[in-house]
């Protein structure tokens, strides 16, 4: 069975049109290999940066949203809104109702694992990417 | 050609099912202690682990309304060493207390001790006047002569007097404020119980403190440590089977007053804020049965370390038996010790060190 495939393709191979170098078998091999180095690229290249944000508002996910999305989201806190920006692939806290404004100050987030708390308010952020560098953090 | 496409459904399979194969891992966060819990438990049903975290975070505020510093009564429930503080401040008036209280007290004074006396919950007064027993830090008026008046004082753990459930202060200036113990305690009381439960996967983070049981999957937990200044991780390290890490840090509980930044751990020599580290981060293995165990270590050896500076920190290390530790001190230099270089992957690459010998 081998032998008469290998005949046929030498014999496809003496004529000059391109589409003859190809045989169905070989086109399938090609796209298994195209599609098994994307797959490769995505589980081992990821990049760190992250596609998504996670808002917690006390003990509930209250939204998780894409950061391609500009957006501006309000968060009804113990304290009042905490204001979140999203825009170009990053997210920060814009406003917060609390006293030490920290969470502010932690500024834009745009690396999947990276997080920020407002302890006050109970809201907090975290960046999340196809992997996840971490399983939690040490402050 | 069919068989091809044969192998190649197979290969999609294959895919497929390498995602589906994951554990399950559930998830639950909450605010307790004044901070952010995190409890992960992986490999049981979601059903089970929701009712096994929130017996957790049940327990938790059990200890945080007990053991709170600075409200007499939490959740309409009188705050147990509110009591005792107020014992401790009418003179040598003993007071019956709860046996894991009395048994708490005892720890922490051996604690205290072999920190040589660095680690020193009895300066809850201290701590007060630095503004650091409110929900939230600002500013405060340095009151120079009141601090050099507890300095003065000297309240210690030594102080304690504790004979059975019995217990009073020979120190009526002695304040107990367990904010560098409980939540390292309840991290320890959080292990014992899902270990009782047969629970072999889990992750607790109180406040930053974290501690392991089992692993994730096929690989071990792994926990990013933060960097002092930026919002991000500095290093990741995996973190084995009961084994805990703690930071303490400039950079969560301070303020800046004219420009100088006043953190959260005080220095009983002085009665001021130490001020030459941004952080330091200790690893803790496993500890014996009879011995402090692991969580409690993980909160309480920063504090010493983190008052007395690089130059000590080998020593008081040793004297807890921690081999891992990193510090960070006041113009950003890391220091490393050789234990800890090897478990440590940076996330900047360039990044520069000093090992220890």
């Amino acid at each position: 069975m081998r032998m008469l495939n290998l005949q046929r393709y030498l014999k496809r191979l003496q004529c000059k049109r391109i589409s003859a170098y190809f045989l169905p078998g070989d086109v399938m091999l090609l796209a298994i290999g195209v599609l098994g180095v994307f797959y490769l690229f995505q589980l081992l290249w990821s990049t760190e940066h992250a596609t998504k944000v996670q808002i917690r508002l006390a003990d509930k996910i209250y939204a998780t949203y894409s950061l391609k999305l500009q957006r501006e989201v309000h968060v009804p806190g113990k304290l009042g809104d905490t204001v979140i920006n999203i825009a170009n692939g990053k997210a920060r806290f814009a406003q917060s109702p609390c006293q030490g404004q920290y969470c502010v100050h932690q500024a834009w987030l745009s690396l999947a694992g990276q997080a920020a708390i407002c302890l006050p308010n109970q809201v907090s952020l975290e960046l999340l990417g196809e992997n996840k560098p971490y399983d939690s953090l040490n402050y | 050609m069919f068989k091809i496409f044969k192998s190649l459904v197979l290969v999609a399979l294959c895919f497929a099912l390498s995602a589906c194969f994951k554990e399950p891992l559930y998830h639950s966060q909450s605010y307790v202690f004044g901070t952010l819990v995190d409890i992960s438990i992986a490999g049981e049903s979601d059903e089970r682990a929701s009712m096994l975290a929130n017996h957790v975070m049940q327990d938790f505020q059990n200890l945080h309304n007990r053991l709170h510093a600075w409200k007499a009564t939490v959740a309409n429930q009188p705050s147990e060493l509110g009591e005792l503080n107020a014992a401790f401040s009418n003179g040598k008036t003993p007071l019956n207390i709860r046996p894991d209280l009395a048994q708490m007290l005892l720890e922490i004074r051996t604690l205290s001790e072999k920190s040589e006396g660095l680690f020193n919950p009895g300066i809850g007064q201290l701590i007060g006047l630095w503004g650091f027993q409110r929900d939230e830090f600002t500013a405060v008026t340095i009151d120079a002569p009141q601090i050099k008046a507890l300095v003065k004082a000297n309240p210690r753990m030594a102080d304690i007097v504790v004979s059975n459930q019995s217990v009073y202060s020979n120190n009526s200036a002695l304040k107990l404020d367990l904010g560098g113990y409980a939540k390292g305690y309840a991290l320890d009381v959080a292990v014992a119980y899902l270990r009782q439960q047969g629970v072999k996967n889990a992750l607790i983070n109180i406040g930053g403190n974290v501690i392991a049981l089992g692993q994730h999957g096929n690989k071990p937990w792994r926990v990013g440590i933060q960097h002092p200044r930026q919002p991000t991780a500095i290093a990741t390290l995996d973190l084995a089977d009961g084994w805990a890490i703690g930071t303490s840090g400039d950079y969560q509980r301070y303020f800046i007053l004219n420009g100088q930044r006043y953190c959260h751990i005080i220095d009983p020599r002085t009665g001021y804020p130490a001020q030459h580290m941004q952080s330091v981060t200790v690893l803790v293995p496993p500890q014996a049965a009879n011995k402090s165990q692991a969580g409690v270590l993980s909160d309480v050896v920063t504090k010493p370390i983190f008052i007395a500076g690089a130059t000590q920190s080998s020593r008081l290390a040793q004297a807890f038996g921690i081999q891992d530790f990193m510090l960070i001190d006041e113009h950003a230099h890391i220091t490393v010790s050789k234990q800890m270089a090897q478990k440590l992957h940076w996330v900047n690459a360039d990044v520069k060190f000093t090992t220890l010998p």
